[in-house]
């Protein structure tokens, strides 16, 4: 009986395997491809999800347009959840699937390892979300990024505390006690390391520097550590669980710093601040611009909002949608205007391609550098206020005010 | 000194939640003698069933524990019944590969019936946080020490006072002689199994208060769980209470000494120290072969 | 070469060939990933199966290995400029060191003790290089610089990675199927199967398992740093990733551990499915594939639980042997390869042993025990259950070290040693059976008894020889071929004693290898008994078939209670009051003797 079975479930899994083959290599010529790298399984898969989507949003509003010189954009997925899928998906879409090109992908890791692949192949690949200045900074000529760097994200939190915070507590900077602990992955090991290369640069007090693993399930030492330390100011990069811990096991400690700042990842999450619950309350977080920005320095971010509610039945999770939808829109213009999908051609057009700040929903302008880099890529400070993350810096953007106590 | 103090609390505590979820664990290892992988899945799915009855049934996760642990007992006595036993005859690898198996599934599953948000329950008993003079804890944690002294006094107690027990603990020293004794083996190994993940379905409903649920949740408790029921000695019910809180003092402590970076490190050269030392660990049973 | 012609070497052959021709002949840069990737992961689930399969060591963090490799590589291009073809070599270098260190202090642990210690070093090793993230690059990762040609391994042809993965693989299979028909392949499999009979034929398991384990990390190593320079990034994670660990095994297991080709076969089968399975399923959702792989994995392992290779072998082998043949080679005749050892003249002492004490707590279970055996004779040990006499065994084969006295063996160049392990003994000339049968049941009767060939020869065919010979004096010629594991008890038992004669042991010790025989396979092993001891061994051997052991023992000696009761020629010992009182107990002191 057994061996029945086999047998038929081997004949099944061929024809299957046959007929998926077939109906991979039909050929549609009004169309033109582009793939879509992230991870979308995994312990990233929310995160490059939603990214994923601000790109599905951008293809649609171009398809409803016009497509690209009329042709149908059709977007290829492609999930990888490390390197070495990264390498995998990136040669099967420049291979089989023959992409125009590859738009991606939220990780760093996966981002940096897939370059590698479509560089060599000739492929143009747009980075969206990732922040690894490695990805720009390795002299590729293929590779263009729409968003701010881990730097940008450093920066940014560092000129928070001393344009910010440190006046609104009515200190000076150099007096704070700072304490900046990251997780130990990519993400949070970058952000952490400019953040402290930028604090040390100001002459900043900083009382305690810590990494840990994501996976942690305890930082009572870590914030026993800082509170012992006695940090007034705490920076933190984390993802979602660890972002949440945190807060948990402080209240449980009775460690109330005078202010937090986050970077990104599980700070910007309104799970997060659910989870969290009050002593989320009026904790900075320096990220991506989010949909809470004033449509005066961002135009067409209401419509972003709108479309983004409609296709998927709820308000955005993060801000990863909104610049991802914002950089692909970008470069499926370019892809546009380029006319062509030579490689040489797009690179051409992409550093032609000029918006002054203000002028996306993300409120980016757009230039790119020779490395491919978008210098007019920010990101915002904001505040969670009342369930709900505001942005409150810089003012062009801003739709509340910084509220600090004590 | 009410640093060290604050740090010796925090290891215990940890520890607690540590013990409840490795005792199910040296259960099944010890009685039906498998590595199962999927372990920190099964609690997975206790955390999400929790939320679940959190969600739409209101029911504080305490409440909702004994109903997962039944369902989580269902379960573990299933996949014991139609997927470990036909495999009891190969070799160990081949079983260590169906539980992977099975672990990959289910952590997959969750992924798509319900995405990779996390989810916690709003709870308020077991929250609160309290104080001893100087030293801080939260009463959900304290709670979960004790229940998992108690659930461990009362499994010796059953392994020493019952029939089944004692069929357990026949199980765990020599199988083929216990069989022999008129021990129904496979019933036994279904009815352990399904206690093991049982188990598990407690220390959902308890962790639940602290931790929220995810798919990969599992993976953040397994790798520990196994050192610490390895550590203990495989099915010693109290070497699984005593690893549990050596391993969160060292969490603890190290996470403090020498950084919450390097503490995994730490408890894993600890965990290698011992090994190399007593082979079968702290309270196993002699032999530390299988 | 004529081996070459014969349909399973060309076969195989053809099929290797395969995995490097079809990817040039679609030129697909997806095809040529794919290729690429399964001879990558075949060669790591073939190098994992020297440790995981030959000697059943399940590592589940065999990735450290890979990671020291890619690393070492990716280290010394990106700071030193040196090109990877010897980085690569420095990183097999560490991670030779590297399993000294970790197999050292694992080597007895067993089953998911062993597993979980290996994750144990993963795990250190991914965080001590996130932890250096100095001279690492740390989480951030490392880039590779890409540097064009082959001294770089860097290519823009897919088709050039393919040849050096290529290469890779057939290196790395080459080694495996090395060790799996040498001498050294079946001390391995001996080890895992049995380490106890393993060490009684002359088998260091320590020192076996070590070499297992630094090859395959060697192996794991280069093949890390190739593929290091193939993803030109690299990262903590990836490079020292428990999920990999766990996949190589996998790979072994689902094709079939212990063989050559399992794991290969195991990885062209899973690999390709499964990276086309994401590409596809990714569409329905995301975790749809992950799902379908992980149900797929149960599925294949509940219904494949000895892996494709065991199952489907014999059907496939069958059809292949029915192909077109060459002519085979004549097979040399060996002649004899009896060792002229030195025959002690009859009845001078060859092994003595003075005053044995063992203690097992507060049990004193030998006490002051002499037995002297001499050239040429058959010395019976007979006493009640539980007087001791195995324990006293152990003690003469280095399986228990005594607390006090000693054991001396007359070696074969007429010298007396004290051997103290039992591989010593073995080599010293000492052979023993266990009285618990169980033969190395994955091996054929032929393959059990040339294990005790192996020990004074490195060389198949010698080995061969000789277990022909010894199957010949021990009525085992017509089995040879035979899986051991499907032999009746009288043929376990006679396996046993042929094993322990391929060592060309001088004394034989011989652990109640009559019980559980019939009536008439007793005769026949009283016969056989007697053969080994007309050509020139001696035999100590415990019994307790009466009839047998007066018939054959030339001395008796009784031991009760760990005491050595009475000693001397059969008759005496055997009507002596106290012998009888302590078989019988007082009550029959009276009764006649049989």
């Amino acid at each position: 009986m057994i061996k029945r079975l086999k047998h038929f479930a081997s004949v099944v899994g061929c024809a299957a395997a046959v007929a998926l083959a077939l109906s991979a290599t039909a050929l549609h010529a009004q169309e033109i491809k582009i793939g879509a790298l992230f991870p979308l399984s995994g312990g990233l898969a929310l995160l490059g999800d939603e990214s994923l989507r601000g790109v599905q949003l951008a293809v649609e509003e171009r398809n409803a347009a016009g497509g690209i010189n009329g042709q149908k954009i059709v977007i290829v997925k492609a999930d990888a959840v490390d390197a070495n899928q990264a390498v995998g998906e990136a040669r099967r879409l420049t291979s089989g699937d023959s992409v125009a090109a590859i738009f991606g992908s939220y990780a760093s890791g996966i981002a940096v390892a897939a370059t590698q692949v479509t560089e060599l192949a000739g492929v143009p690949y747009f980075e969206l979300g990732a922040v690894a200045d490695t990805v720009t900074g390795r002299g590729l000529k293929y590779v263009f990024r729409s968003n701010s760097t881990a730097k940008n994200f450093a920066d940014r939190s560092i000129e928070s505390l001393t344009q910010v915070v440190a006046p609104a507590l009515k200190v000076d900077p150099k007096a704070l006690k700072i304490a900046i602990i990251y997780e130990d992955g990519p993400y949070g090991t970058l952000v952490g390391g400019f953040q402290k290369d930028e604090a040390k640069r100001l002459g900043l007090n900083v009382v305690e520097s810590q990494s840990y693993s994501a996976k942690t399930v305890d930082l009572s030492s870590l914030i026993l550590r800082v509170k012992s330390a006695g940090a007034d100011i705490v920076l933190h990069t984390a993802y979602q669980n660890d972002a949440v811990l945190f807060f948990r096991q402080a209240t449980a400690a009775s460690y109330k710093p005078r202010a937090i700042i986050g970077a990104g990842g599980g700070y910007s999450l309104n799970d997060t601040a659910q989870a969290v619950g009050a002593p989320m309350e009026g904790v900075f977080d320096v990220d991506f611009p989010q949909i809470t920005m004033n449509e005066a320095g961002a135009q067409g971010l209401k419509e972003f909002t709108a479309a983004y509610q409609k296709n998927f039945n709820m308000l955005p999770r993060s801000g990863h949608s909104l610049v991802n939808y914002v950089g692909a829109k970008a470069f499926l213009e370019i892809l546009a205007r380029a006319k062509s999908t030579d490689k040489d051609k797009i690179r051409e057009t992409v550093l032609a391609y000029r918006q002054p700040p203000g002028s996306s929903a993300a409120g980016w302008g757009f230039q790119f550098g020779e490395n491919g880099q978008n210098q007019l890529a920010t990101t915002n400070l904001m505040q969670w206020q009342h369930g709900k993350l505001v942005t409150v810096y810089p003012a062009a953007v801003a739709t509340a005010k910084p509220i600090l106590s004590n | 000194m009410s640093l060290l103090l604050q740090l010796l609390v925090n290891g215990l505590l940890l520890g607690g939640a540590y013990a409840i979820i490795s005792i199910g664990l040296t259960l099944i290892f010890g009685v039906v003698r498998i590595v199962n992988f999927a372990h920190g899945e099964f609690l997975m799915i206790g955390m999400y069933v929790v939320w679940l009855f959190a969600q739409h049934m209101g029911l504080h996760p305490y409440a909702a524990a004994p109903l997962v642990a039944l369902l989580l007992f269902c379960l573990g006595a299933l996949m014991q019944r139609a997927i470990i036993q036909p495999l009891l005859s190969a070799d160990g690898h081949i079983q260590i590969f169906a539980t992977v198996g099975v672990s990959t599934a289910l952590l997959n599953l969750a992924l798509m019936l319900f995405g990779a948000d996390i989810r916690k329950v709003d709870a308020v008993f077991g929250t609160e946080p309290l104080s001893l003079g100087s030293l801080t804890y939260v009463s959900g944690q304290l709670i979960t020490f004790v229940a998992a002294l108690l659930i461990a006094t009362a499994l010796h107690l059953f392994l020493k006072h019952t029939y089944t027990g004692r069929a357990f603990r026949a199980l765990s020293q020599n199988r083929v002689a216990a069989a022999l004794m008129g021990v129904n083996v496979n019933a036994m190994y279904v009815l352990a199994f399904g206690m093991g993940t049982g188990l598990v379905g407690l220390a959902a409903g308890l962790i639940s208060v602290q931790y929220p649920a995810f798919p990969t949740v599992g993976s953040y408790f397994v790798l520990t769980a196994f050192v610490i029921v390895v550590l203990g000695g495989m099915g010693s019910l109290p070497g699984a209470v005593i690893g549990s809180l050596f391993i969160g003092l060292i969490d603890s402590f190290a996470g403090y000494f020498v950084g919450p970076d390097l503490k995994e490190v730490v408890y894993f050269l600890v965990f290698l120290g011992i090994l190399s030392i007593r082979p079968t660990g702290l309270f196993g049973l002699g032999r530390g072969s299988e | 070469m004529a081996h070459l012609l014969q349909p399973r070497a060309y076969v195989a052959l053809l099929a290797l060939l395969a995995a490097l021709l079809i990817p040039i002949g679609l030129q697909s840069s997806f095809v040529f990933h794919l290729a690429i990737q399964v001879c990558v992961f075949a060669s790591l689930a073939v190098a994992w199966n020297i440790v995981g399969g030959f000697t059943g060591q399940l590592s589940l963090g065999h990735a450290v290995f890979y990671g020291i490799g890619s690393y070492a590589a990716g280290l010394l291009v990106a700071h030193f400029g040196i090109p990877p073809w010897l980085g690569m070599f420095a990183g097999a270098l560490v991670s030779m060191i590297t399993a000294l260190v970790i197999a050292y202090p694992t080597m007895r642990l067993r089953g998911p003790f062993f597993s979980l210690a290996t994750i144990a070093f993963l795990e250190v090793a991914r965080l001590l290089v996130i932890h250096e993230e100095s001279w690492t690059g740390g989480s951030a990762g490392l880039n590779v610089p890409l540097q064009i040609g082959l001294k770089w391994m860097i290519f823009r042809e897919k088709w050039a990675y393919l040849l050096v993965a290529f290469g890779f693989f057939l290196f790395t299979l080459l080694i495996s199927w090395m060790v799996r028909r040498s001498r050294f392949g079946f001390y391995l499999i001996a080890v895992r199967e049995r380490e106890d009979a393993a060490r009684a034929v002359g088998v260091n398991a320590v020192n076996a398992k070590m070499m297992a384990a630094v090859i395959s990390a060697a192996l794991t190593s280069l093949i890390g740093s190739f593929h290091g320079m193939y993803l030109t990034f690299l990262e903590p994670s990836s490079a020292f990733s428990l999920e990999m660990s766990i996949q190589i095994a996998m790979f072994a297991l689902i094709g079939g551990i212990g063989t050559v080709a399992g794991p290969v076969i195991g990885a062209v089968l899973v690999l390709p499915v499964a990276e086309l399975a994401r590409g596809w399923l990714s569409a329905f959702g995301n975790g749809t594939h992950g799902f379908v792989y992980g149900v797929l994995l149960v599925v294949v392992v509940l219904f494949f639980p000895r892996g494709i290779v065991g199952h489907l072998s014999e059907r496939v082998l069958r059809i292949v042997d029915r192909l077109p043949r060459g002519p085979l080679p004549q097979k040399e005749l060996i002649t004899s390869l009896r060792p002229s050892f030195h025959l002690a003249p009859k009845g001078t002492p060859i092994l003595k042993a003075v005053n044995l004490e063992k203690r097992f707590g507060g049990l004193r279970a030998t006490d002051k025990v002499s037995i002297t055996l001499h050239a040429g004779e058959i010395l019976g040990v007979i006493g009640p259950n539980g007087a001791g006499k195995t324990t006293v065994f152990n003690q003469l084969s280095g399986f228990i070290k005594p607390d006090k006295g000693t054991v001396q063996v007359l070696d074969a160049s007429g010298v007396w040693v004290s051997p103290s392990t039992p591989e010593i003994f073995a080599k010293a000339g000492v052979g023993r059976t266990f009285q618990i049968v169980q033969p190395f049941a994955g091996m054929s009767v032929l393959e059990n008894i040339m294990l005790g060939g192996f020990l004074h020869t490195p060389h198949r065919n010698e080995a061969e020889a000789i277990a022909q010979e010894v199957a010949d004096l021990t009525d085992l010629t017509k089995l040879l071929h035979t899986e051991a594991r499907s032999l009746t008890i009288g043929g376990m038992k006679r396996l046993e004693v042929a094993r322990a004669l391929a060592t060309r042991p001088r004394i034989l010790l011989l652990d109640e290898v009559l019980a559980g025989l019939n009536p008439s396979d007793v005769v026949k092993a009283i016969e056989m008994i007697r053969r080994i001891r007309d050509a020139g061994i001696s035999v100590l051997m415990i019994e307790h078939l009466m009839q047998a052991t007066m018939a054959l023992s030339d001395r008796i000696v009784v031991i009760d209670l760990g005491r050595v009761l009475r000693q001397g020629k059969p008759e005496e010992v055997v009507n002596d009051i106290e012998v009888i009182q302590a078989y019988l107990g007082k009550g029959y002191t009276h009764a006649e003797s049989s």
